[in-house]
């Protein structure tokens, strides 16, 4: 199989705590991987590893054929690679939504303004909010605002997109028109990785479920198998609070 | 105060003016020179590198804890004779109040971009910017605002300070009223003026700042 993202012997802790053990997965192209699992089981450490915005101690991480933690490799490269999505949006406040959407593709890839616009505002198109262009991120609902994050984080192009509780700050109205637009990116072939408490996508998304546990990756499996017949006694413990 | 002398005022009122003048350009010299001054020591004293970092934190302690006053005599007497080679006591004030300066403004450097939530640098590092732009674009235009009321109450407090350079015979504002109080032997005449004038200053000041900061 072709892997994008490879991680060998992934570990971390802060401090004494251990947050990461041993993680080892192989992720392919145009595969949705879905992480779920307790709170502080290391699920968005894991996912933040994948473009350093935390620092591994220990292992390996290769995005596309590139070592990650190699010190000839500028990282920047390889984020503007990677598309991330944020629990709380972090939209920058003082620009307006499609100044949000440009500023990346203009001063990273170097695009005309023209350029950058054109392809903001296809993607605004797309996650449903032409008319939002000129607003300012103060203005917007959740949903929307996750929106044009994510309508950000597509403008640079990316092969990869990562998810971190995308719909865990949104009102219960809100979470479907998140996850819809992660539904046709999951279609039109974009590789995901998504932490997320939504069991319905999971299912309904992901090509394969990881669940965590206490820093370790407890199984790997399709989703009818994980949500029907777990292997572990912890993944069917979780499974049974949540579903 | 029944024999208040407006006469006194009067005899030094171009004094006072010139004296005034002064302080002015004392203060704004002092600040802009410190905030430059300041934006260098700040950044040297978030950096991750300590050999930048430690000495910059030492500058800070040195000027925040020990007596302005015993700043300006070591510069004028010790540091800018020997520097830059002048006795002229307008320069050391400025040097000594500059130098004062950027350790307060330094820190108000640090504390606003140390303000900005850190899901802003997150995502601005996952974009692929490097950590200039995300500065230049991100952080020091959303920090830049949350500055400006820390910035107005140092100017202000630079503004005040001035008159201790008084005592290095620099002649502003505060050194024409000793003069004023001491050839007529009067307190309430010259130092009731400079009150008023310091006042005004610093009154003016504080609206314009209100000002920028609601239009902002």
């Amino acid at each position: 199989m072709d892997a994008i993202i490879q991680v060998k012997d992934l570990s971390k802790s802060f401090g004494p705590n251990v947050v990461l053990s041993d993680i080892d997965i192989e992720i392919n192209r145009q595969e949705v991987v879905v992480v779920v699992g307790p709170s502080g089981s290391g699920k968005s450490t894991f996912l933040r590893c994948l473009n350093l915005l935390e620092m591994p101690e220990r292992g390996e991480i290769t995005i596309d054929g590139r070592p990650l933690l190699d010190k000839h490799t500028r990282i920047e490269e390889i984020r503007a690679e990677v598309g991330m999505v944020f629990q709380h949006f972090n939209l920058f406040p003082h620009m307006s939504v499609i100044d949000n959407i440009m500023l990346s593709p203009m001063k990273v890839r170097k695009r005309s303004p023209e350029q950058a616009r054109k392809k903001g505002m296809e993607l605004l198109g797309k996650v449903g909010l032409t008319d939002k262009a000129e607003a300012y991120p103060s203005s917007l609902s959740g949903g929307q605002a996750q929106r044009v994050a994510i309508a950000r984080a597509l403008a640079m192009e990316p092969k990869i997109m990562l998810f971190d509780e995308p719909t865990s700050a949104l009102d219960p109205e809100m979470i479907g028109e998140v996850l819809a637009v992660m539904k046709d990116l999951a279609r039109e072939g974009m590789t995901m990785v998504v932490v997320t408490h939504e069991m319905g996508f999971a299912r309904e998304v992901g090509n394969r479920i990881v669940f965590m546990e206490q820093g370790r990756i407890l199984e790997i499996s399709s989703p009818e198998q994980l949500f029907d017949h777990p292997k572990h006694e912890r993944t069917k413990e979780f499974l049974s609070k949540i579903l | 105060m029944a024999d208040f002398r407006f006469d006194i005022i009067w005899d030094y009122f171009p004094l006072f003016m010139r004296g005034t003048l002064y302080t002015i350009g004392i203060s704004v010299s002092g600040i802009i020179l410190g905030s430059i001054l300041g934006l260098l020591i700040g950044f040297g004293n978030m950096s991750s590198r300590w050999y930048l970092r430690l000495p910059m934190r030492g500058y800070i302690h040195f000027f925040r804890g020990t007596p302005l006053l015993l700043q300006i005599l070591i510069v004028h007497y010790g540091v800018v004779y020997n520097v830059l080679g002048t006795t002229d006591a307008i320069v050391a004030a400025i040097v000594a109040l500059a130098l004062n300066a950027a350790a307060y403004t330094a820190e108000i450097y640090r504390a606003g971009i140390q303000s900005i939530d850190r899901g802003q640098s997150e995502a601005a590092k996952s974009l692929g910017m490097t950590h200039f732009q995300m500065m230049r674009y991100i952080i020091v235009p959303q920090a830049v605002k949350r500055m400006i009321p820390a910035f107005g109450n140092e100017f202000i407090v630079l503004i005040k300070d001035s008159s201790l350079v008084a005592v290095i015979a620099a002649p502003e504002l505060m050194y024409w009223s000793r003069a004023a109080s001491s050839q007529y032997g009067k307190i309430w005449e010259p130092y009731l003026t400079a009150a008023v004038i310091y006042l005004f200053l610093t009154y003016s000041l504080n609206k314009l700042l209100i000002y920028l900061e609601r239009k902002m």
